[in-house]
C-alpha cells in the first residue's frame, strides 16, 4: 500500500506538539489507539487524584510522540486486533458487509472528534438536593428531568449526575479529556461530602467528522448501496449510512462533509472513514 | 367434485372425458354438467352451483336480508375465519322482561384480527380522503398485514404503521405522495410517519424508488388550476434544475415548488408564492429559496417551445 503522501499530513500534526494542551495527546490513524490496546493504563483507580491523573497523560502523550514517527510507515491493514479490510485479489468474493473497497492509497484526511460520551458509577448513593445547592453551575429540576446537570469550563462538558451514583459525561473533545472530565465532576461531588469513587468508566459514543472536499452525488449511492444506506430528502438532508463493520452510521451530506457517530474506540471512526471514502470518490460530482 | 387439474399423483378419482382424457373440461355453472370441448360429452352432471341462493333488491320492503352466506370473504387478508355468530332474535320470544335480547352475542368474533381490521377500515377512511384507487388501498392492506404478521413493529400505534404503509404503497405504485400530504388525512405525526416508515423498510426488506420532481408535477399544477403547457413548462425546468446541478441538496418538493412558480409567472395564470406553498405543503420561503437559485440561469431551463406571457428577463426575482 502506497504511504508516500501519508508523511506530509502527519508532519502537520506532530509539529506542534511542543504546546500540548494537558489531555490532548497526539495521535494518527496508525496508531493502535482505540483498537483494544489502549495505552491508558485499564485498572480503575478509586482514588481521585487529578493531579496524578494529569501527569499521566502528559507522560503517555510523550511517550506517544516516538511512536509517532515509528508508526507512519505501519498500513492502515495492520493496525493490531483489526482483520485487514480488503483481501489482496479482486477476485476473492467479498462479504457484503464491508463495502467492498479497492486496494488504494488512504485519504490525507483524518476525521476530527467532536463530542465524546462517557458514563462512570460514583458508587454511592446521591442527595440530589443538596449537589444542586451546594454545587456551583448545577441545575436541578426533578419535574423535568430527574438528574442534576452540572457544567464545568475546563474541559467544556456537561455531566448527569443520578441518585444512583452513576454519571454520564458529555461534551468532550478526546477520551482523556473526557476522563479528566469526569474525574473533575466526581471530585466536585466528593467534595460536598459524598463518598465518591470512580468506577467503570466506560466510553459509550464518539462522534467525528470530517470533509472529504468534493460535492457528492447521493442519489447515486443510494442506488448502488442501498442495502445500507437510507436517504429521504423530505425526512434529512444527508444520506444516513449505517455501515456494519465497524458499526458506525454516518451521515453523508451533499457537500462532501461526513458526520460519523455510534463508535466506542477511536480507531473505529477512522476505519470507518477509510472504508467510505473511495466510495464516496467514486460518487464524486463531476460538474 | 372433479378437480381437473389436480397435481397429485395419487389416484384420486380424476373426472375426465372417456374419449379425451387430456382435455380440460368446460364447466357450465347454468345446467350444472361438465362439458368436454373437443367431442361434447357431458361428463359430469350434477355440480354444486356455489352462487347466492337468489337475487335480492335494495328497494325490497324486507329489512331482513334472506341471504344465508353473507358478505365475500377477504381471504388474502382474514386468514379465512370460519367461525359464525348468533344473530338478532325475531319475533317476541327472543326478548326478556325488560325488553333486552335474550342471547347477546356481540362477543368478538375474531379478536386476533379486530386489530387488523380496524386497520384496514382505517386505511380506507385515509385513502378516501385523498381519493386514491383500489389498487393503492389493496397494496396498503397487503403490506400492512406483512407488518402485523412479523410483530416487529407491535408496540407502534397501529395507525401509525397504517399510514406508513399507506406513504410506501403510494411510492410503490409510482404515484408518491408527499409525508404531509398523508400527515393531512391522518392524525399522526409527520416524524412518528417517517419512523414507522424507516422501520417497516427494515422489517419487510425492501427498498422504495427516490422521489423525483416530476412525480408530484401533474397534482400540483392540478390543484393549482393551471393549464397544462405551464405543467409539462414546469416539470421541464424542475428536470433541467436538477440536471445542472443549480439546486444541489434540496428536496425534490422545494425544487418542484419553484419551478412551478417561474413557470407559473412566465405564463398568464400568475401564482403567488404563498398559494404554491400550501399546495405543496412547503413554507413559501423556501420556495423564495429554490427559486433564487434557479433564477440566474432561467432562460435555459424553459422548454424551446414555451409561449411566454412574461419574457425571461421580466420575472420576478426576490
Amino acid at each position: 500500500m502506497e504511504q508516500n503522501n501519508s508523511l506530509p499530513p502527519f508532519q502537520g500534526l506532530a509539529s506542534p506538539q511542543g504546546a500540548m494542551t494537558p489531555g490532548m495527546p497526539i495521535f494518527s490513524p496508525m496508531m493502535p489507539y482505540g483498537s483494544g490496546l489502549t495505552p491508558q493504563p485499564v485498572t480503575n483507580t478509586n482514588s481521585l487524584s487529578l493531579l496524578e491523573e494529569q501527569q499521566r497523560q502528559q507522560q503517555q502523550g510523550l511517550g506517544q510522540t516516538p511512536q509517532l514517527y515509528h508508526s507512519q510507515t505501519v498500513t492502515t491493514t495492520t493496525l493490531p486486533g483489526n482483520t485487514p479490510l480488503y483481501t489482496a485479489t479482486p477476485l476473492t468474493p467479498m462479504t457484503p458487509i464491508t463495502p467492498a473497497t479497492p486496494a488504494s492509497e488512504s485519504s490525507g484526511i483524518v476525521p476530527q472528534l467532536q463530542n465524546i460520551v462517557s458514563t462512570v458509577n460514583l458508587g454511592c448513593k446521591l442527595d440530589l438536593k443538596t449537589i444542586a445547592l451546594r454545587a456551583r453551575n448545577a441545575e436541578y429540576n426533578p419535574k423535568r428531568f430527574a438528574a442534576v446537570i452540572m457544567r464545568i469550563r475546563e474541559p467544556r462538558t456537561t455531566a448527569l449526575i443520578f441518585s444512583s451514583g452513576k454519571m454520564v459525561c458529555t461534551g468532550a473533545k478526546s477520551e482523556e479529556q473526557s476522563r479528566l472530565a469526569a474525574r473533575k465532576y466526581a471530585r466536585v461531588v466528593q467534595k460536598l461530602g459524598f463518598p465518591a469513587k470512580f468506577l467503570d468508566f466506560k466510553i459509550q459514543n464518539m462522534v467525528g467528522s470530517c470533509d472529504v472536499k468534493f460535492p457528492i452525488r447521493l442519489e447515486g449511492l443510494v442506488l448502488t448501496h442501498q442495502q445500507f444506506s437510507s436517504y429521504e430528502p423530505e425526512l434529512f438532508p444527508g444520506l444516513i449510512y449505517r455501515m456494519i463493520k465497524p458499526r458506525i452510521v454516518l451521515l453523508i451530506f451533499v457537500s462532501g462533509k461526513v458526520v460519523l457517530t455510534g463508535a466506542k474506540v477511536r480507531g473505529e471512526i477512522y476505519e470507518a472513514f477509510e472504508n467510505i471514502y473511495p466510495i464516496l470518490k467514486g460518487f464524486r460530482k463531476t460538474t | 367434485m372433479a378437480d381437473v387439474v389436480s397435481g397429485d399423483v395419487l389416484a384420486l378419482p380424476k373426472v375426465q372425458c372417456p374419449n379425451h382424457p387430456d382435455a380440460m373440461l368446460v364447466e357450465d355453472y347454468r345446467a350444472g354438467d361438465m362439458i368436454c370441448p373437443e367431442c361434447g360429452l357431458v361428463v359430469g352432471d350434477r355440480v354444486i352451483d356455489v352462487g347466492s341462493e337468489w337475487r335480492t333488491f335494495t328497494n325490497e320492503k324486507a329489512t331482513q336480508d334472506p341471504s344465508r352466506v353473507g358478505d365475500a370473504q377477504n381471504p388474502l387478508l382474514n386468514g379465512g375465519d370460519l367461525s359464525t355468530m348468533i344473530s338478532k332474535g325475531t319475533g317476541a320470544a327472543s326478548f326478556d322482561e325488560f325488553g333486552n335480547s335474550k342471547y347477546q352475542n356481540r362477543r368478538t368474533m375474531s379478536s386476533s384480527d379486530r386489530a387488523m381490521l380496524n386497520a384496514f377500515k382505517e386505511i380506507t377512511t385515509m385513502a378516501d380522503r385523498i381519493n386514491l384507487p383500489r389498487n393503492i388501498i389493496d397494496r396498503t392492506n397487503n403490506l400492512f398485514k406483512q407488518v402485523y404478521e412479523q410483530k416487529s413493529l407491535k408496540g407502534r400505534a397501529n395507525d401509525a404503521i397504517a399510514s406508513a404503509c399507506l406513504y410506501i404503497a403510494c411510492r410503490q405504485e409510482g404515484v408518491p405522495r408527499t409525508f404531509k400530504e398523508i400527515c393531512a388525512v391522518s392524525r399522526i405525526s409527520k416524524k412518528e410517519i417517517g419512523r414507522c416508515f424507516k422501520l417497516i423498510l427494515k422489517a419487510l426488506e425492501t427498498s422504495v424508488d427516490l422521489i423525483t420532481t416530476g412525480d408530484f408535477m401533474s397534482r400540483f399544477c392540478s390543484n393549482l388550476g393551471l393549464p397544462k403547457q405551464v405543467q409539462m413548462a414546469a416539470t421541464y425546468i424542475a428536470r433541467k434544475a436538477v440536471e445542472l446541478d443549480l439546486v444541489p441538496g434540496r428536496s425534490p418538493i422545494s425544487v418542484a415548488a419553484a419551478a412551478i412558480y417561474m413557470a407559473s409567472q412566465a405564463s398568464a395564470e400568475k401564482k403567488t408564492q404563498k398559494e404554491i406553498g400550501d399546495i405543496a405543503g412547503v413554507a413559501d420561503v423556501t420556495i423564495r429559496q429554490s427559486y433564487r437559485l434557479i433564477y440566474p440561469r432561467a432562460a435555459d431551463l424553459f422548454p424551446p417551445d414555451f409561449k411566454f406571457d412574461t419574457p425571461v428577463d421580466k420575472l420576478p426575482q426576490l
